[in-house]
C-alpha cells in the first residue's frame, strides 16, 4: 500500500466513522483498516473501496436505525446540548426566581410556586427549542450531502445511471485540517451564553436596569421598555434562537465547511437586522428612565460631573448597535477565514 | 427482461438475508477475523459483502452471541470474533430448525 493508497483508505473509513455514535468510532475505525488492509492484498485499493460502496451506506449498516425523531448519528450530539441547556435554564431560573422572590420580600411559599411554574415553562421550552432544531437537521441531514455539490458536466446527461446514485471514491473529500476542526468547547460557551441571555430577558428583564432598597421591598427603575416588552422580546428571542441553530449546525458538522459558512452568513445578518428593528424601530429604552431616576434620587440632573447629564438613548442605541454589528461581522470574518483557508468543500 | 432480472436479484438476495445469521454462526466455533470469514463462505458458495458481514458481526456481539477479543501480535491487530456459550445454544436451536424447514420445504418443492 503506498501513500497515496493509505490516504484514500483513510479518507474512507473518516467518512464512515464520522456518522458513528463516538464510542464506537476508534473500535471500527480499527476493524475497517484490518478489512481494507486484507482486501488490499489482493485488488487495487480503488476497487477495494468500489466494493465497500458509499461510505455512508456502511455507516447506515453499523447503525440500528429505524423510525426515529432524532436518529443516533446526531444523538450523542443531540442528549448532550439537552444536558447543557436544560441546565443552564435551571440555574437561571432558580437564581432569578429566588433573588427577585427575597428581594420583593415575598413569602417562601410564593417563591416556591413561582420557581417551580417557571422551571416548568423554561424547562419544556428549552426541551422543545433543541429537539426541533436537531430533528429539523436529521430531516434535512445538512452535513451528508457532499454528493450533491458535485459540479454539473454535460456528461452526466450521456451516463447511463443517474450521477447522484453512483458513488465512487473519487468523490471521498480529504480529513479536516487540524485548524478546521470546531471544538465542542466553543460551542459549550455559546450555549452557555444564549440561554442565560434568554432566561434573562424572558423572567428577569426589570433588572437590567437601576435596582434600589426601599423598605421591605425593592425598587426597579427598568432601563428597558417594559411596556413595549411583548414585541421586542420575540425578536431578541428569534435572533437568540438562530444563533443557537446556527451553533447546532457548527457542532453537528465539526468542521469549517461551506455549509458552515454559508449558515453563519445568514444568521450573523439575520441578527444583525433584527438588532436594528428592536433598537432603531421600536422605543427599545425606557422613555421614563431618566425623570424616574432623578425622582428616586431626589436631586437635579445638571448637577456638576453627573454621569446623568450624559444620558442620551440615540447614543446609547447607535453604540449598542455598533458593538452588535462589529461582533458579528468579527465572527462571520473569522468563520469566511478559517473555511477559505482550512476548510474542505463539502 | 431486465425488470425480471431485478426481481429475481431482490428476491435470491431475500432469500439470503434469513440464511445469514445462520452461515456466520456456523462459521464461529473457532475463532476467526472478519476477512478470513468472508473468504471461507466464499469458497463454500455462500458469498457475503464484506460491508454487511461487518456490522453484522457487531450486532451479533451485541446480542451476546459471539465475544471478540483483539489480536495486537501479528503485523497489523486483528479482530478475532468467536461463538459464547449462548451462543452455542442459540446456533443449535437454529440448526435444529433450519433442517426441520429444510425437510419441509423439500417436500414442498418435490410436490409443485
Amino acid at each position: 500500500m503506498d501513500d497515496k493508497d493509505r490516504e484514500l483508505m483513510r479518507r474512507y473509513i473518516y467518512e464512515v466513522v464520522r456518522r458513528l455514535p463516538r464510542d464506537q468510532r476508534g473500535d471500527v475505525g480499527l476493524e475497517l483498516e484490518e478489512l481494507i488492509g486484507d482486501m488490499a492484498d489482493t485488488e487495487t485499493m480503488e476497487q477495494v473501496l468500489t466494493k465497500l460502496g458509499d461510505p455512508a451506506e456502511f455507516a447506515q449498516k453499523y447503525r440500528d436505525d429505524s423510525r426515529h425523531l432524532i436518529g443516533s448519528e446526531y444523538y450523542d450530539n443531540y442528549l448532550w446540548v439537552l444536558k447543557i441547556v436544560l441546565a443552564c435554564a435551571a440555574a437561571s431560573i432558580l437564581l432569578t426566581s429566588v433573588v427577585k422572590g427575597f428581594l420583593e420580600g415575598n413569602h417562601i411559599f410564593g417563591i416556591f410556586a413561582d420557581t417551580l411554574a417557571n422551571l416548568l415553562i423554561s424547562g419544556t421550552g428549552a426541551f422543545g427549542c433543541v429537539t426541533l432544531v436537531f430533528a429539523v437537521m436529521e430531516r434535512k441531514k445538512i452535513i451528508l450531502d457532499f454528493k450533491n455539490e458535485k459540479e454539473w458536466k454535460v456528461d452526466h446527461l450521456r451516463q447511463t445511471e443517474a450521477p447522484e446514485k453512483t458513488w465512487t471514491p473519487k468523490v471521498l473529500p480529504p480529513v479536516p485540517d487540524k485548524k478546521a476542526v470546531i471544538s465542542r468547547g466553543e460551542s459549550l460557551v455559546s450555549v452557555i451564553f444564549i440561554v442565560l441571555f434568554a432566561s434573562l430577558l424572558i423572567f428577569a428583564p426589570q433588572y437590567f436596569g437601576a435596582v434600589f432598597k426601599e423598605g421591605d421591598g425593592i425598587k426597579t427603575i427598568p432601563l428597558l421598555n417594559l411596556s413595549s416588552w411583548n414585541v421586542i422580546l420575540p425578536l431578541l428571542l428569534l435572533g437568540l434562537f438562530a444563533g443557537f441553530a446556527d451553533e447546532m449546525l457548527r457542532l453537528v458538522t465539526g468542521c469549517y465547511c461551506r455549509t458552515v459558512m454559508v449558515s453563519n452568513i445568514i444568521t450573523n445578518a439575520l441578527q444583525i437586522f433584527l438588532a436594528a428593528i428592536a433598537l432603531k424601530v421600536f422605543p427599545f429604552w425606557n422613555p421614563n428612565f431618566i425623570s424616574d431616576l432623578t425622582e428616586h434620587l431626589e436631586k437635579a440632573p445638571a448637577s456638576k460631573g453627573d454621569i446623568l447629564l450624559y444620558w442620551n438613548t440615540d447614543i446609547m442605541t447607535n453604540i449598542l448597535l455598533a458593538v452588535i454589528c462589529g461582533i458579528a461581522l468579527l465572527e462571520t470574518g473569522v468563520t469566511i477565514y478559517k473555511t477559505l483557508r482550512y476548510g474542505i468543500k463539502r | 427482461m431486465g425488470e425480471e432480472k431485478d426481481l429475481l436479484t431482490g428476491l435470491i438476495q431475500e432469500l439470503r438475508r434469513g440464511t445469514l445469521i445462520l452461515s456466520v454462526l456456523s462459521q464461529m466455533g473457532q475463532p476467526k477475523y472478519g476477512y478470513a470469514l468472508v473468504q471461507s463462505l466464499e469458497k463454500q458458495g455462500i458469498a457475503i459483502d464484506p460491508n454487511t458481514l461487518y456490522p453484522l458481526l457487531r450486532r451479533l456481539e451485541k446480542q451476546g452471541l459471539l465475544r471478540s477479543e483483539w489480536e495486537m501480535g501479528e503485523s497489523k491487530p486483528r479482530k478475532y470474533y468467536q461463538r459464547t456459550p449462548h451462543g452455542d445454544r442459540i446456533y443449535g436451536e437454529l440448526k435444529k430448525q433450519w433442517r426441520e424447514m429444510a425437510s419441509g420445504m423439500e417436500r414442498l418443492l418435490e410436490e409443485g
